[in-house]
């Protein structure tokens, strides 16, 4: 048994068995499920309460007004005059309604006053779907058709061919939104780990022992790689409870009500290709700041000195979150593409164009040989101060001799 | 087995010199006490022995070649500075280290359970080691260190730490591996312990080599010898101080005439002359212990 497979096993089984890796990955799961079932649960229950309205005024208005407002409210009650404003109990006394809508003429056209429970919630929806009313009281035409021409059809078609439809599409963003937020988190959960664990045998001497007995690249690459492999698993388990709500929430609510279901999960589809490329730039990105954070780790000599070596590598990583953020708004623009190329950044931007566009394959292969080179150059660099940073104890090095250790 | 040679090995830190120029060599199955104050350059040169450090100058070599990887796995190590995971159990901990210089399981799992018999640490087979006291962690670590059976165990103030039956316990494990032919190096200031260890010592100060020798070379060198005369007597006194080199040294525990003499002085005449002067119940030419070799060899006053 080699010495690589003996650090890897210890390491894998040290991970998989601590109390972080367990509560993180549960954690993240019960996170991601709540994710997904939440906004169908809560925008269930409030689409129900809050779509009781009751319409005052003209019998003749009112009754045009609730087939046209038939679409997002349900009128529990049609009065023809109120006498005064009405009151909160008003409204509990009218099943419990959310609003009344008062309806009458003014001039030429249709003047809607309202008195709700939430103010801001009725406005719009009220002046688009009472506004044929607006255009017959004006121009004599019947009020039917109006309504039947007031909406254009508009078909938008990718002309990649990629989503068949302009929702398809917006469901992709908000797959790969999620997706982005889990390769931030597996990334940076498992780099961190690599940073405790290099921390923790430095501070306690234990490098020393292992030097003496194993060379410490293969002790850093044994390190990357079991973090690697429970990074695996800890994705495989979050994609896996993102997947299954998703599918949760559109068996359980799609049906009933559509505008329930979140079209963030409910039209959930991960091609095997996006799954593929979300596993590469996974173990990319965590290659490269896995080796960074190793580096950085080995060079403290208090664990309370962790969080100053660990502040300046998030920078990057937030970066390609935001980056990532402004990818999925333009993921063809070509300074998203020139950060979809560069390192440690470009997994995050990269992923994000894949999920939400057609990116051609050369760029793909790009962005990946530049990480890859980029990864193996850190791991270069990384292995030089993590193999002289082990063993320094005392005063922290100054930058002048990291960059003289590196030169050596 | 192989014999172990340090030729004129250097090493510095910057503008410290660690190590100035040290030599010497460990015949297999054979003990050597390193010994010198606190920043003398033992560990550095421990370190060098291990390979954990690379000497700027001369040479470390097992049976004549480099001491590389495969040759270091053959070591074993006992570092100063205690090193442990704290989660890990204490059966997990030696043979995770036992693994690591090639003890394959299951046979490693079997060698640390007879270790922890060995050293008394049954009971604590199961707990993590940061549940242990100091002590039983020193043990663990040397369970560690000798798990694998090492040709060269390298141990680096091994009884620190230790209560006295614990560190007869450690003393008679060092002698079974010594038995067994494991080579030893190891570093104390428990001079006792030494020297009923060692056959053999190297004094180092200040980076560079004092004394080297067994324990009877470095006697043999010693620049002076003691002689304790009794009982304590003016006649026997006059003729002491007219000795050419003699120096009176405080009394010892009991009431006797203590003179420190040139190594080259005639013993044999000076007790025909005190005999000729008066009765003399006891005359003795003490040897020089360890320690006062090693405080002489550091310049300290012996």
């Amino acid at each position: 048994m080699n010495t690589l497979a003996v650090v890897f096993n210890a390491e894998f089984v040290r991970r998989i068995r601590s109390r972080a890796f367990v509560a993180g990955t549960l954690i993240g799961a019960v996170s991601i499920v709540l994710i997904a079932m939440l906004p169908a649960l809560v925008g269930g229950m409030l689409s129900s309460s809050s779509k009781k309205i009751v319409l005052a005024g003209d019998p003749a208005l009112t009754a045009t007004a609730r087939t046209l407002l038939k679409r997002d409210f349900t009128v529990v009650a049609m009065v023809p005059k109120l006498d005064g404003p009405p009151s909160a109990q008003f409204l509990d006394a009218h099943d419990k309604a959310s609003a009344v809508a008062v309806l009458a003429r003014s001039g030429e056209g249709l003047r809607v006053t309202a008195y709700a429970r939430d103010p801001s919630a009725f406005r719009d929806t009220f002046a688009a779907d009472l506004a044929p009313i607006q255009i017959a009281l004006a121009t004599g035409a019947p009020v039917q058709r109006v309504a039947a021409h007031s909406t254009v059809p508009v078909e938008v078609h990718d002309v990649s061919g990629r989503f068949a439809t302009a929702s398809a599409a917006d469901a992709a963003k908000g797959i790969a939104y999620l997706f982005v937020m889990l390769l931030y988190l597996a990334i940076l959960l498992n780099a961190q780990s690599i940073m405790t664990s290099v921390a923790e045998e430095k501070t306690s001497r234990i490098a020393e022992l292992l030097v003496a007995t194993l060379d410490p690249a293969r002790l850093l690459a044994a390190k990357i790689l079991a973090a690697a492999a429970t990074g695996f698993i800890q994705l495989g388990v979050w994609v896996a409870a993102g997947m299954l709500s998703g599918r949760a929430v559109t068996t359980l609510f799609a049906r009933g009500d559509e505008a329930a279901s979140a079209p963030l999960f409910g039209s959930l589809s991960v091609s095997s290709g996006e799954i593929l490329a979300f596993l590469a730039f996974f173990a990319v990105g965590f290659a490269q700041y896995g080796v960074l954070y190793a580096a950085a780790a080995s060079l403290i000599n208090r664990t309370e000195d962790l969080g100053s070596v660990a502040g300046p590598l998030v920078v990057p990583v937030v970066l390609g979150i935001i980056l990532a953020q402004i990818g999925l708004q333009f993921p063809n623009s070509p300074s998203v593409l020139v950060c979809s190329l560069l390192p440690l950044i470009s997994p995050f931007v990269m992923f994000t164009r894949i999920a939400v566009s057609n990116v051609p394959a050369w760029q793909v292969v790009l962005s990946l040989a530049i990480n890859v080179a980029t990864a193996v150059l850190l791991a270069w660099l990384s292995g030089r101060v993590y193999r002289v940073g082990l063993l320094l104890y005392g005063r922290p090095p100054s930058i002048k001799q990291i960059v003289a250790t590196l030169r050596a | 087995m192989g014999t172990l040679v340090l030729s004129n090995v250097a090493r510095s830190f910057g503008e410290v010199v660690a190590v100035r120029d040290v030599s010497f060599s460990v015949p297999p199955g054979s003990t050597l006490g390193l010994l010198g104050p606190n920043g003398a350059g033992k560990t550095t040169t421990m370190r060098m022995i291990l390979g954990i450090l690379i000497p700027d100058r001369g040479s470390v070599t097992w049976d004549g070649a480099p001491v590389d990887l495969r040759v270091r796995r053959r070591f074993g190590d006992l570092p100063e500075e205690r090193g442990l995971y704290g989660k890990l159990k204490v059966r997990e901990q030696i043979a995770y280290f036992g693994r690591l210089h090639g003890v394959p399981p299951p046979d490693d799992v079997a060698r640390a359970d007879a270790w922890i018999e060995r050293l008394g640490l049954t009971e604590f087979a199961e707990r993590p080691c940061a549940e242990l006291s100091k002590g039983n962690q020193q043990k663990v670590q040397v369970a560690c260190a000798a798990l694998h059976d090492p040709e060269l165990l390298v141990l680096d103030e091994p009884f620190s730490g230790l209560d006295p039956v614990n560190a007869e316990t450690l003393l008679e494990a060092l002698r079974a591996l010594k038995a067994g032919g494991t080579s030893l190096i190891l570093s104390s200031h428990q001079m006792w312990q030494i020297e009923d260890l060692c056959e053999s010592f190297c004094v180092i100060a200040d980076g560079t080599m004092r004394a080297r020798g067994t324990l009877r070379e470095l006697r043999a060198a010693w620049p002076t010898r003691i002689v304790e005369v009794e009982p304590v007597a003016e006649q026997l006194r006059g003729i002491l101080d007219a000795t050419p080199g003699a120096r009176a040294l405080a009394e010892a525990d009991r009431p006797a005439l203590a003179y420190e003499l040139p190594a080259d002085a005639d013993t044999a005449a000076l007790l025909r002359r005190l005999v000729a002067a008066g009765d003399v119940t006891r005359f003795e030419r003490v040897d020089p212990s360890l320690r006062d070799i090693y405080l002489r060899a550091i310049g300290a006053a012996a």
